[in-house]
């Protein structure tokens, strides 16, 4: 059994762990509020490009971008995919990022054809690496500070290999956080986007009127559009999974934290009762000794 | 007084102007484009330049560098959705002018197609700002 020093030790330790985790807690706390407010800021922007554009697909159903798919499609497994995967910076985050890449694994698998991966964040890059996975880019310093102008990068990247025919679709891994207790990984494909992707707008307005002008085209407008909205996708994507991954760093530092006073809990219970041990043992020894002595005069005084 | 019509300029990071507007003058495709109340319904794309709009009781025009995107008319109700807009007061002239001096320089270097879009749209934007900043009209 350890004795009181080494229990008063570790005790200390698991404080100062305990400091750790609290102050993460914290940070994760103010960070997830922070990224929150941003992604509000952007909504009514893309709510509006999203309504701008159903509109104009209502208005023109036959439109053709190269952007959009028809629906129907026949997977001959020679599709070209291309999977952007976001992940967290760093660990300690509960299985946030254990989850999206199973998850991404399970569907590099289930799809056959070729694939070409783009990983944000370390976690997934050196995941990917260790498993043998080739990466095609990584996009650095992007999970931990999503901004507008690097989603739009990312889309650049990406549709750059689009337009030059080297993918047939992209698929964006990314893990949405539906309230404070459950984040769920989601797939979700970005190009070519599905005309059944802007239907769900459809009650609010009707679209525009037969005298409706557009400059410079249609076609050309819905080109300049989808590339936007992409990117728009990819931002709030970045945002809902930073979101959850502090969420999910809130939670595990909580857990941490509740880990913690259960074993200072426990070692406190054992240290007093060691404590106690010694001190009652002490004073048997002292009352032991005493009485000894006390028993020495004793037989010396009846011996006189 | 003129007819007021509902304004909206909205850029990807947050909400620049909602409310009543007199007029709107858009850097379109083509040139600058002119709305009033009343105009018939029309969407036109918007490149990198200077948004002005004249809001009821105000002596001058408010202006703001805006840069690519999409106007939408529709009668009564005018929305301008862009990646960026900004007042000249919010511009930092001597950042403009390092990223236009940088976009410059990256131009020289022959890149890939995509380094050469991106360049060249960082190009827009900085001379945009500029332009904005020292309020000249073009």
């Amino acid at each position: 059994m350890a004795n009181a020093r080494e229990i008063k030790s570790r005790i200390k330790s698991i404080q100062d762990t305990k400091k750790i985790t609290t102050a993460m807690y914290l940070i994760a706390s103010t960070r997830l509020r922070k990224a929150k407010q941003s992604l509000d800021a952007t909504r009514p922007y893309f709510t509006s490009l999203q309504t701008a554009l159903s509109r104009l697909i209502r208005h023109m159903p036959e439109v053709e971008s190269i952007y959009l798919g028809t629906g129907s499609y026949t997977d001959n497994g020679l599709m070209r995919r291309g999977y952007l995967v976001i992940t967290a910076d760093k660990g300690l985050a509960g299985a946030y990022n254990n989850n999206i890449q199973r998850e991404v694994l399970r569907q590099i698998k289930a799809m056959a054809g070729p694939w070409e991966l783009y990983v944000v964040g370390e976690c997934g890059r050196q995941f990917f690496q260790h498993h043998g996975y080739k990466i095609e880019e990584t996009f650095h310093y992007t999970a931990q500070n999503p901004t507008i102008d690097r989603a739009r990068h990312i889309a650049s990247v990406l549709l750059e290999r689009y337009r030059a025919g080297a993918l047939d679709e992209i698929y964006i891994a990314y893990t949405d956080m539906e309230n404070s207790v459950t984040a769920t990984p989601r797939f979700f494909k970005l190009a070519p986007l599905e005309k059944g992707y802007f239907r769900p707008m459809e009650m609010d307005e009707d679209g525009y009127g037969e005298s409706c002008e557009f400059m410079p085209g249609l076609t050309e407008l819905v080109n300049r559009m989808i590339p936007d909205i992409i990117a728009g996708y990819i931002y709030s994507a970045l945002v809902d999974s930073y979101c959850a991954e502090q969420n999910a760093r809130m939670m595990a530092m909580d857990a941490a934290n509740r880990n913690a006073e259960e074993m200072l809990a426990e070692l406190s219970v054992s240290y007093n009762r060691m404590r106690q041990t010694a001190i009652t043992q002490e004073i048997t020894e002292i009352s032991g000794g005493a009485r000894a002595q006390k028993q020495k005069q004793v037989s010396r005084r009846e011996r006189v | 007084m003129a007819a007021e019509f509902h304004l909206e300029v909205l850029a990807s990071d947050r909400v620049f102007y909602t409310g009543p507007c007199e007029s709107v003058t858009i850097p379109a495709l083509d040139g600058e484009l002119g709305v009033l109340a009343g105009h018939s319904e029309l969407v036109t794309a918007i490149e990198p330049g200077m948004l002005r709009f004249r809001v009821p009781g105000e002596p001058e025009p408010r202006i703001g560098a805006v840069g690519a995107g999409f106007a939408h008319v529709n009668g009564d109700r005018v929305w301008v959705l862009v990646e960026t807009a900004e007042r000249p007061e919010e511009i930092d002239e001597a950042r403009a002018r390092r990223a236009y001096e940088q976009a410059q320089e990256e131009l020289r270097q022959r890149k890939g197609m995509q380094e050469y879009r991106l360049t060249q749209a960082n190009l827009a934007r900085a001379m945009n700002r500029l332009k904005v900043k020292r309020g000249e009209r073009f």
